[in-house]
């Protein structure tokens, strides 16, 4: 209990809203806690009206045990008040939010009566907004066809920023200055009268209206920008696969071209391409090959199976790396490893066995900067897997 | 004792007419209504204190499904007596 009423501020109360004087409600007062003792001892009960009942209500004497004895003792009965309220007063005391969060916390204690004010005014914004919202279609409509009825498509333009700045202020401010305010630019750019109401509503919701489009113009672009790279990206990464693969072939190929006359389309195409002739274009490849050679020589050394594991139910590439290699993040080897199995690292089938390879202590060193960086690669070629 | 008791009680000791005391009365207990909804005490001088104290939440066991339910806090209107009272009427 923070406050309370003291006696003196109550006998003042009391005086000035029974047009008493403040001696007079004193004495009242003070025969009122009299009679209210003795009533209490000669009835055990004395009822006031209005407010409620006090009790005197006797306690049972009890059986206890003296701690540090252990005997047993008997606590004699006595007498204790208590203050019953009636109805009507318990209703109101109930009521009250604020005591409860009180009692929890002070400090917070003003706040409730706040929050329901606020909460108030939040679903009359809400309300409001949703209803501005509601008619927005409808009063876009009406902006869009005033335009075609009027030959000048100025005074939509003039009409944006003037009455924005009008419209802001409009519900904080009393409405009266809002026809003042709005009637002098009117006049001067629009001539019909009828236009007077309709462009009033619409204002708010324009200013909407552009605020949302050009978020939603934002946020398309981001994603066909984010679509397009990942796009060009898997495009990129597919190519490079198909140029790396037929390579190891194509020096046997050079060799003993005639040999094989079964291949696939891909290496001849490319055995086309090389021995027509430009060299540079085969420097070129052997560039990509010097590259590649980091990954597919890692690649290779799969072969080394630490054991070949089923998938189950709720496991993970990241858990069986983190078993098997002691760290999560060489969760890509796995992948790699298992690529004709997987195809969404990230939603394996259950029962698919995957493949452990054993790393070697190149790849598991974290230190090392090659070794990462070609991880890192296989994480991004994972990663992009995962959302095909 | 009821109301009326009381108030012819308070008149006799106090030398009111019983009509005024009855009007003041059903003043103070609107005084006392009023602060109470504001959530403050209310200070009787030679009795005690009339007070609203919350009765935390608590969880309660369905004795058959065993469904847990909590029973959310709720204020009460309580009445502390004045030691001095108190102790008067242990043995009344």
């Amino acid at each position: 209990m923070a406050e309370k009423l003291s006696w003196t501020e109550l006998r003042k109360a009391l005086a000035t809203r029974a047009g008493v004087s403040e001696k007079t409600a004193g004495v009242f007062l003070s025969a009122l806690t009299a009679q209210l003792t003795e009533g209490l001892r000669g009835d055990k009960q004395v009822k006031i009206n209005g407010l409620g009942t006090f009790k005197l209500q006797a306690v049972a004497p009890r059986k206890s045990v003296n701690v540090s004895t252990g005997e047993e003792i008997v606590i004699e009965g006595y007498n204790k008040v208590v203050f019953s309220p009636e109805a009507g007063v318990k209703e109101l005391v109930e009521k009250q939010p604020t005591v409860s969060s009180m009692a929890t916390d002070p400090i917070e204690g003003d706040f409730p009566v706040d929050p329901i004010k606020k909460l108030g005014e939040q679903a009359d914004e809400i309300v409001g907004l949703l209803a501005d919202l509601g008619q927005d279609p409808n009063k876009a409509e009406k902006v869009e066809e005033e335009p075609v009825t009027t030959p000048e498509p100025e005074p939509v333009v003039v009409e944006e920023p003037e009455p924005v700045i009008v419209a802001e202020p409009e519900p904080v401010v009393v409405e009266e200055p809002e026809p003042v305010v709005v009637a002098e630019p009117e006049p001067v750019v629009v001539a019909e009268p009828i236009k007077e109401e309709k462009p009033k509503e619409p204002k708010k919701p324009k200013k909407y209206h552009f605020v949302r489009d050009l978020l939603i113009c934002v946020v398309v672009l981001l994603l066909l920008l984010v679509g397009g790279y990942f796009l060009i990206r898997n495009k990129l990464s597919g190519w490079l696969e198909s140029l790396m693969q037929p390579q190891p072939q194509q020096t046997e190929q050079v060799e003993e071209a005639v040999v094989e006359p079964v291949e696939t389309e891909e290496p001849a195409s490319l055995e086309s391409l090389i021995p027509e002739g430009e060299i540079p274009q085969k420097q070129i490849l052997d560039e990509f090959m010097a590259i590649s050679n980091d990954t597919e020589m890692e690649e290779a050394p799969y072969s080394d199976l630490i054991t070949t594991e089923e998938m189950h139910e709720g496991s993970r590439l990241t858990w069986m790396a983190k078993r098997f290699y002691g760290d999560k993040r060489f969760w890509p080897y796995l992948y790699d490893a298992n690529r004709d199995r997987i195809v969404n690292p990230s939603n394996i089938e259950v029962g698919t066995p995957i493949r452990v390879p054993r790393l070697t202590q190149e790849q598991m060193d974290t230190t090392n900067h090659a070794s990462m960086e070609v991880l890192d690669k296989l994480r991004i070629e994972a990663e992009a897997a995962c959302k095909k | 004792m009821l109301t009326k008791d009381l108030i012819g009680l308070i008149a006799e000791a106090s030398g009111l007419s019983k009509k005024d005391a009855e009007q003041l009365l059903s003043t103070m207990n609107a005084i006392v209504r009023e602060y109470l909804m504001a959530g403050k005490a209310i200070q009787l001088q030679g009795l005690g204190v009339l007070e609203i104290k919350e009765r935390a939440s608590r969880v309660i066991v369905h004795p058959r499904t065993g469904e847990r339910t909590t029973i959310p806090s709720k204020n009460q209107l309580v009445f502390r007596p004045v030691a001095n009272m108190k102790d008067e009427l242990k043995n009344a």
